[in-house]
């Protein structure tokens, strides 16, 4: 129950985000999160957009190695 | 051991310093550690402890029996997250209620919930209100659109915790922790930094196996250097503030309490409820449920698991009397418990 889902934002309405979430198109709540737009991806919890993503995981994860580990 | 490390993997697999105790407080980490075979990857010198990390998993019996009186008691229509169904209560699991005509729903999100009551104004529907700061700001947002659709036949049954709590309780059965990235993304990392202060060492991160085996080398890379640390490794998701927006709206409505964590005991101030001014929207206040004291005794051993004092198949239940089928601890339900994680993939520590 506590997964998250990483999605792309489709549409953006009245504080309700549709998302699609690999393939899977819902409605999400989307008032924590101020300015979302179409084309945005976000960290959905239990029906509500909680983050917005800011970059992909490859490189972030490479950065920090590069960081803390070299 | 400040030597450059170019591949994490060989690194955590030929690592031969001193013993390291790693917890993860997050039920999907859980799921991925296992999913992905990160154990297999450890030195033996490296040991993973799956914390209370599971919603599912520390929901005391008592709150199953709640719920069980509210469907069978009160007639209430129940609406709930599947994984908690089958978890057992002290007469029963919520499965068991439905089989004597409890009418017992599984949603996919609180808003689910509070639209089946809007459009069911014929029954009194209880979501019933588990999770962590991930999951609590979901559960506001239902009540806030209930009262403001003037929905009363829709209400909360909580047992909503929060984390910060859980590391303080925890600090001594680990060396470090992996921080759970979503409850941060809510909470930011002032928290992280107060445990490092205390000298509690951890590192927030995500969920592939890049970023999992990044952050263990991290963790113990900094742990054989002696001193505690924290990292935020999965900035693209996690800010310093979190989301102030989240937090806001959750105080808005709810409030920290005591809350009992299943297998580990009452952890002051680590739940939230509902604020005097939404005991509408307050199941135990709106139908009168009484306290729950269940005499409630069984071998299963939960708690330790959670608790890194043992492994799940140190259980003198584990794969026998409990397995997924027929659990009887909680851990043994969710897909995210530890035991249903080591049952699932092989149980390889």
């Amino acid at each position: 129950m506590c997964v998250g889902l990483s999605a792309k934002v489709i549409s953006v309405k009245d504080g309700v985000a549709v998302i699609d979430a690999s393939g899977a198109k819902r409605e999400v709540s989307a008032e924590l999160l101020d300015d979302l737009e179409p084309g945005e991806y976000v960290m959905v919890h239990a029906g509500a957009a909680i983050a917005k993503i800011t970059d992909d995981s490859k490189t972030e994860t490479e950065n920090l190695a590069k960081e803390h580990l070299t | 051991m400040s030597a450059n490390i170019t591949d994490p993997i060989e690194f955590l697999k030929n690592y031969d310093g001193p013993e390291i105790r790693i917890m993860e407080v997050c039920g999907t980490h859980t799921h991925e550690i296992f999913r992905q075979g990160v154990r297999r990857l450890l030195s033996p010198k490296i040991h993973l402890i799956s914390g209370p990390g599971c919603p599912v998993c520390v929901t005391p019996v008592n709150f199953i029996d709640e719920a069980v009186f509210l469907a069978l008691e009160k007639g209430c229509t129940i609406t709930t997250f599947g994984d908690l169904v089958r978890v057992p209560g002290s007469k029963m699991s919520l499965a068991g209620a439905r089989a004597k005509g409890a009418n017992v729903k599984v949603v996919y999100s609180p808003a689910d919930a509070e639209k089946y009551a809007e459009e069911h104004p014929e029954e009194q529907v209880v979501f019933l209100s588990v999770g962590f700061e991930t999951t609590t700001p979901s559960d506001v947002i239902a009540v806030k659109r209930a009262a403001g659709a003037g929905i009363d036949n829709f209400s909360l049954l909580t047992a909503n915790k929060t984390m910060p709590g859980a590391y303080e309780a925890m600090a001594s059965s680990c060396d470090a922790y992996i921080y759970p990235g979503h409850v941060h993304a809510i909470i930011g990392t002032k928290i992280c930094e107060d445990e490092l202060a205390k000298g509690v060492s951890g590192v927030i991160t995500g969920f592939t196996g890049d970023e999992l085996v990044t952050a263990l080398a991290i963790i113990v890379k900094k742990f054989s250097e002696g001193k505690p640390f924290f990292v935020n490794a999965y900035p693209r998701v996690v800010t310093d503030e979190g989301s102030p927006a989240a937090v806001a709206l959750v105080d808005k409505f709810m409030e920290p309490c005591d809350a009992e964590w299943r297998g580990i005991g009452v952890i002051p101030g680590s739940g939230m409820q509902l604020r005097d001014e939404y005991a509408a929207y307050d199941a135990r206040k709106k139908y009168d449920v009484p306290a729950m004291n269940p005499d409630y005794k069984t071998a299963c051993r939960c708690g330790d698991v959670l608790q890194g004092k043992i492994e799940p198949n140190q259980c003198p239940l584990f794969g026998k009397a409990c397995n997924p089928d027929h659990p009887v601890g909680a851990c043994m339900v969710s897909d995210e418990g530890a035991c249903s994680a080591f049952y699932m993939y092989g149980g390889e520590i």
